[in-house]
């Protein structure tokens, strides 16, 4: 069951290993998630209905965590309850210790006199999300879960609405197809719960909506955060600093900020996030964060430091009118695949956390129970959660910023008096890419300053510094529907968005043999963001996992 | 047939690689992995039990980051694995590496013994050779393929040129595996499980007196190479200059 255009997979038996749970990424969700059911597993004794040996996680990364990137500052409500005894030996780089937030300009940067509630970090700490998931990961895997890492889920099994397992990728395909000498078949993974916890727009988490028709009240819309860690002298920037601002490089109509974590007394971690429901379809966020760097205060910061990473990621910003249904027959969603995400104060790994640890929860209760577990169950105990109570105050926030930065933060400072009501009882939203206006319409597009190599870098150069990696002879895992649109329409009304949208520059409009430019697709650059997948005007971009093992390594992110 | 394959992690290939402070290695905050040609060692090493039976041992020479190979290994069909493990692995030369090896493989009798034919980091070449010299057994570089005789195994060595060479070689004998002889197959999910139950044995470096002090090679420095550009004007008759430039291409820049 491959519902999505592209090549057909090679017309083979699959082999067949049962496990009770299959999770799907081993994210945070997904490892708190693991962790969660062996905790409970070991508190039942004799009498579990689950063993660990009958848990499963696949990742697609190389390793645990390689696809893992966040700013990040966690706040650690979730860790704290999933493990009383943190911080212990937790790899938690620093505790914030000092905040501020900017508004910039393009040639100043004006410091707001205290720092928005939303925005304060006391007792929160900075961390490399790549390094706390590969310690959690381990401690999984020492309570005897198998991760199976270089692996992806493909497909869903599935049984009238009914999930039943996952089917994971096939080895050793080449560019037609084909299967090769060293041809492995994916396996099916029957299970009884299937808990996706792919991060944003997972491609088995859209199978899943599209089948099922799941949806939300608003339309999910995301952000596209692009980061750097860098190496700078010493006394540039103290480690536990966290820095935030709005405003330049991005225009008043558009949303989004960047930041500054300093990691430790010589690294600091920096990005900029650019919500993908801007108008203009030339507008590039890589771009954007290397002009980001060019501000005078981020310049003084960087000058003299070497870029060490980089990386790109999409951020679910609906909030709770966009989460769709969370669980069903057979399934569960958690993380970022299911929206639990606060979007004012830009944070999602203690949400994420929370969510495995309810969905775990869920699933023993019924497996105790020897029944299927109840859709009805993992919602109520979502509502009963502090996620609710987090994510209900912010309920808004987000919509809130569709006519631009003013406007948003006024409505922002209605919502903060009313409980996060504002106006409206619920602020609408559209997809993100429905909000793209022809090139008809606009005027000049946005001028980015030239990469100088030094503080700002071109999309290869910066690629290159993600350690992404694919093997070459596959097919394409970025199907595109129909390449006309492309040449022409595309091309005519928009100019090609996915040129500029993409942080690793896969998408390139070639000249063709025929003289017409063509669409070239670099898949091998991709970074595993979905921007594509979610930016795209027309829908025509599916993105599906490449090989197992592929991507980006986001050592240290 | 009993078989130690001898398998080295190394900074992955497209890691973005930067001197560390001290210009005497690189910034350990790279990811590893398996160094390739030793990848080609263990696929041979497993055709060769398929075919002939045996065992299959890997061994690797690293910090606790290493195991990573081994677990791959046991997941790809290795029957056991030992870990030499030590922090200060990464700073031996190919000889303390092969003293290591040595010294943890005492009794075991293995009928062959591979590893790849170079590493990806150090690029010496050389543990295969120096093992086979001090476990006093014959040995044979670049190996494109082998194959059981009577009396021990047939070897074909890449040479230069396109040339090949066959050798037969009583075993046991350490054979070094050139890259690319063969499709690497994947760890089937099976696999992987199945390798968790594996016996993987460790050995402290401390414990079998292997240290850096072994060495006999060192690293003074590591940089990268400044860039730099220069002009020279040939001057003469036309023929003199043509007879100048055939020089410098034949000696300079090496072309012809």
């Amino acid at each position: 069951m491959r519902p999505f255009p592209g090549i057909e997979p090679p017309a083979v038996d699959h082999p067949v290993m049962e496990a009770d749970v299959v999770i799907v990424g081993a994210g945070p969700a997904g490892l708190a998630c693991a962790l969660r059911l062996t905790q409970l597993i070991a508190a039942a004794g004799a009498a579990s209905p689950l063993q660990p040996d009958q848990i499963v996680v696949l990742e697609k990364g190389r390793e645990i965590g390689a696809h893992l990137l966040s700013g990040a500052v966690l706040d650690p409500r979730a860790l704290r309850e999933l493990l009383p005894d943190f911080p212990a030996d937790a790899p938690l780089e620093v505790p914030v210790v000092d905040e501020a937030a900017f508004l910039f300009t393009e040639r100043r940067a004006w410091k707001f006199p205290f720092t928005p509630a939303p925005l304060r970090n006391h007792g929160n700490y900075v961390v490399s999300l790549n390094r706390l998931m590969r310690w959690l990961g381990a401690k999984v895997e020492a309570a005897g879960v198998t991760v199976f890492t270089s692996v992806a889920g493909t497909a869903l099994l599935m049984e009238g609405e009914q999930v039943q397992g996952v089917r994971t990728d096939d080895k050793g395909v080449d560019r037609e197809g084909k299967a090769q000498s060293n041809f492995e078949p994916g396996y099916d993974l029957k299970s009884k719960m299937v808990v996706l916890a792919e991060g944003p727009r997972g491609s088995l988490t859209k199978q899943l909506s599209l089948g099922l028709g799941l949806a939300g009240e608003n339309s999910q819309v995301y952000a596209l955060g692009v980061k750097e860690i860098w190496e700078v002298p010493e006394g540039r920037f103290p480690a536990g600093r966290v820095y935030h601002t709005m405003g330049w490089p991005l225009p008043l109509t558009m949303y989004g900020g960047g930041w500054i974590y300093g990691l430790s007394a010589r690294q600091v971690s920096l990005g900029l996030v650019t919500g993908l429901e801007y108008h203009d379809p030339r507008t590039d966020p890589h771009h954007l964060f290397q002009q980001f760097k060019t501000h005078p205060f981020v310049r003084e910061v960087l000058t003299g430091g070497e870029m060490l990473r980089y990386g790109a990621k999409t951020i679910p910003m609906g909030g709770w009118f966009a989460m769709p249904p969370a669980s069903g027959a057979g399934w569960l969603m958690v993380g970022d695949a299911g929206g639990f995400l606060n979007s004012q104060r830009l944070k999602g790994i203690h949400l994420a956390m929370k969510s495995g640890m309810l969905a775990a929860e869920t699933i023993f209760a019924a497996l105790q129970a020897g029944q299927p577990a109840r859709p009805a169950d993992y919602t109520q105990r979502i509502a009963a959660s502090w996620i609710r109570a987090e994510m209900w105050k912010v309920r808004n926030f987000h919509q809130g910023f569709a006519g631009g930065l003013i406007p948003g933060l006024l409505h922002g400072a209605l919502q903060q008096l009313s409980g996060g009501r504002g106006l409206w009882t619920r602020y609408g939203a559209e997809e993100g890419h429905a909000r793209l206006v022809q090139l008809a319409h606009l005027g000049p597009g946005p001028k980015y300053p030239k990469p100088d190599g030094q503080l700002s870098f071109d999309k290869v150069a910066d690629v290159y510094h993600s350690g992404t990696r694919h093997v070459e002879d596959q097919p394409s895992h970025l199907h595109v529907a129909d390449l006309d649109i492309c040449q022409d329409r595309c091309r005519r009304e928009y100019g090609n968005p996915c040129q500029h949208f993409c942080p690793a520059q896969v998408y390139e409009m070639v000249e063709g043999e025929d003289g017409r430019p063509r669409l070239q697709v670099n898949a091998s650059n991709c970074v595993h963001c979905k921007t594509c997948d979610i930016m795209d005007p027309y829908g025509i971009i599916t993105w599906v996992p490449p090989e197992g093992g592929g991507g980006p390594n986001y050592d240290g992110m | 047939m009993k078989i130690l394959v001898c398998l080295k992690q190394v900074p992955a290939k497209d890691a973005p690689i930067k001197v560390a402070a001290g210009e005497m290695w690189i910034r350990e905050d790279v990811t590893y992995e398996v160094n390739e040609p030793d990848a080609y060692a263990l696929e041979e090493a497993l055709r060769q039990k398929e075919a002939h039976g045996g065992e299959v041992v890997a061994l690797t020479v690293g910090p606790a980051r290493a195991a990573q190979v081994l677990r791959e290994a046991l997941a790809k069909g290795a029957d056991r694995a030992v870990h030499v493990e030590g922090e200060a692995a990464a700073q031996l030369d190919c000889f303390a590496t092969a003293e290591a090896i040595a010294r943890a493989i005492p009794g075991e009798h293995f009928d062959l013994i591979f590893t790849g034919l170079q590493s990806d980091d150090y690029g010496f070449a050389q543990v295969g050779v120096v093992l086979a010299e001090l476990l006093g057994l014959p040995h044979a570089t670049i190996i494109m393929h082998l194959e059981p005789t009577a009396t021990g195994i047939r070897v074909k060595r890449e040479l230069e040129g396109g040339y090949f060479q066959n050798v037969d070689l009583p075993t046991p004998a350490v054979l070094t595996i050139q890259s690319g002889i063969s499709k690497l197959r994947y760890a089937t999910l099976m696999g992987i499980k199945a390798a968790k139950s594996k016996p993987l044995t460790r050995h402290s470096l401390e414990e079998m007196g292997v240290t850096p002090r072994l060495n006999r090679q060192t690293i003074t420095r590591l940089y990268v190479p400044a860039r730099s550009k220069k002009t020279e004007m040939l001057t003469g008759t036309a023929k003199e200059v043509a007879a100048q430039l055939v020089e410098h291409l034949k000696n300079d820049a090496r072309v012809l």
